[in-house]
């Protein structure tokens, strides 16, 4: 496999230093070759930038891309958010060489050309489709068996389809596929496609964010799921973050929430500590109990080898 | 007016269609949220009734219209170039005109946590941009103004 360029973002960085803590843990486990390279900035933020200069968006985000294409590299994120703003970017420039022309024209000047030539991965469809199954399942030394898995795709991971190419945008896959892989099982449930809604904790509008956070946490503890899993950090601070704060109000979900690197992590070996647990709000201890208890039960061959033995089975 | 690029057949019938409404996150969890009546304003040539609304902001931008959208089009658009107008006339949320400050100062939202970093045992993060990020927004906002 060829070494990568790792896009980290914003938002994992400063917020969520645990999280890139578990995401490097299993890359350098799965023996993924990445490097840190210097000169990122923000992607830029569609929701922030993109609604007040659409220009500045477009040559931002191409200068972030040309910066790995000058290294000669692709590039792997584990922040949705930046995944999608920069493979949107690099779609609009490719599919309107005028456009290009003008960012390049401004890019030249301070010694960046952006070709749109570098491959942009978001880290789950880069597990499903260079990783693959296979692979990771060779990896596992703890499946998940038992556990009832709560899939977050989180919106950007595939739309905008045009631009993402990265699964079915209405009806995807891989994130179950992977989850699956690992053992659990990823539940269906009626608002799994539901937006995270944390855009609304960035305009002013607190409630509603946490109005948007209940609809899905009601519903995952109605049904008894055991986590939620999910791979964005703005998706995270939603649901982990946000949850804590209605937990405080004295509204009590108790879903904990994982990265799938967290999920990867458990299954290959990995102690919480060396995936940077202490940094979740709302507590994972549930999630590794019922997990503990469910690899200490007998399995069913050693069931029926049991019974067999009291002539139970003739 | 709007300078925006939308649209206008297209929002035509995106007024008398809806089919997004079963999907948008937003149209099924927010109370008010009617993409359809800010679309039939803009339509009517009275987008300023929407500059200062909050629903204007409540689009997720999470393109599910868009990809369920007979049209390949998707309201977003129509929410897009509404909230680039607020912002235009200086009526966007306090949170987006503090971002955009931090965006324009430093490049970025938030710069790496070194103490937590250190903690866990993290490497150096990589080095920021900023500096040839702020020469790019110097020679673009340059551009701009003599176009």
């Amino acid at each position: 496999m060829k070494e990568f360029a790792i896009f980290w973002g914003c938002t994992i960085q400063a917020r969520f230093p645990f999280l890139e803590k578990s995401i490097r843990t299993v890359m350098t486990g799965m023996n993924i070759p990445y490097r840190d390279i210097d000169g990122f900035t923000c992607c830029p933020e569609k929701s922030l930038v993109n609604n007040i200069d659409h220009g500045l968006w477009l040559a931002t985000g191409a200068r972030n891309i040309s910066i790995a294409e000058k290294e000669g590299l692709d590039i792997i994120s584990p922040c949705t958010g930046c995944a999608s703003n920069l493979a949107t970017v690099k779609g609009e420039l490719t599919v309107d060489p005028g456009k290009k022309n003008k960012v390049n024209s401004l890019l030249k000047e301070i010694g960046r050309e952006f070709k749109g030539s570098a491959g942009l991965h978001h880290l789950i469809p880069f597990f499903h489709d260079e990783v693959g199954i296979h692979r990771i399942k060779s990896r596992i030394k703890m499946g998940f068996k038992g556990m009832r898995v709560a899939v977050h795709y989180g919106c950007h991971m595939m739309r905008p389809s045009h631009a993402l190419k990265n699964d079915d945008p209405l009806e995807p896959k891989k994130f179950d596929n992977l989850v699956r892989a690992l053992g659990a099982e990823s539940l269906n449930y009626s608002t799994k496609l539901l937006c995270c809604g944390q855009g609304l904790d960035r305009v002013d509008q607190h409630e509603a964010a946490l109005q948007m956070a209940r609809v899905k946490l009601r519903e995952l503890k109605t049904m008894g799921a055991d986590a939620m899993v999910l791979c964005c950090p703005s998706c995270f601070l939603q649901f982990d973050n946000n949850q804590y704060l209605m937990e405080k109000e004295g509204e009590r979900f108790g879903i904990p929430v994982l990265y799938f690197t967290d999920m990867l992590g458990l299954a290959m070996g990995y102690t919480p500590e060396e995936l940077g647990f202490d940094g979740h709000r709302i507590a994972i201890g549930p999630f590794l109990k019922k997990w503990q208890e469910m690899m200490e039960r007998p399995s069913r061959s050693q069931f029926e080898e049991e019974i067999a033995k009291e002539g139970a089975l003739v | 007016m709007l300078e925006t690029g939308l649209d206008f057949d297209r929002l035509e019938k995106c007024d008398r269609c809806g089919a997004c409404y079963d999907i948008c996150p937003s149209c099924l969890n927010i109370d008010g949220y009617d993409p359809r009546a800010v679309i039939r304003d803009i339509l009517d040539g009275k987008p300023e009734r929407w500059a200062g609304s909050k629903h204007i902001w409540q689009c997720l931008e999470c393109h599910h219209c868009l990809e369920i959208c007979y049209q390949n089009y998707g309201f977003e658009n129509a929410m897009t170039a509404l909230r680039l107008y607020a912002t235009k006339k200086g009526m966007h949320p306090q949170q987006v005109k503090r971002g955009w400050d931090m965006f324009i100062k430093t490049g970025r939202l938030g710069e790496p946590l070194l103490p937590a970093r250190k903690k866990l045992n993290l490497p150096e993060p990589g080095k920021s941009g900023k500096d040839e990020f702020l020469k790019l927004l110097d020679l673009y906002m340059s551009r701009k103004k003599t176009r």
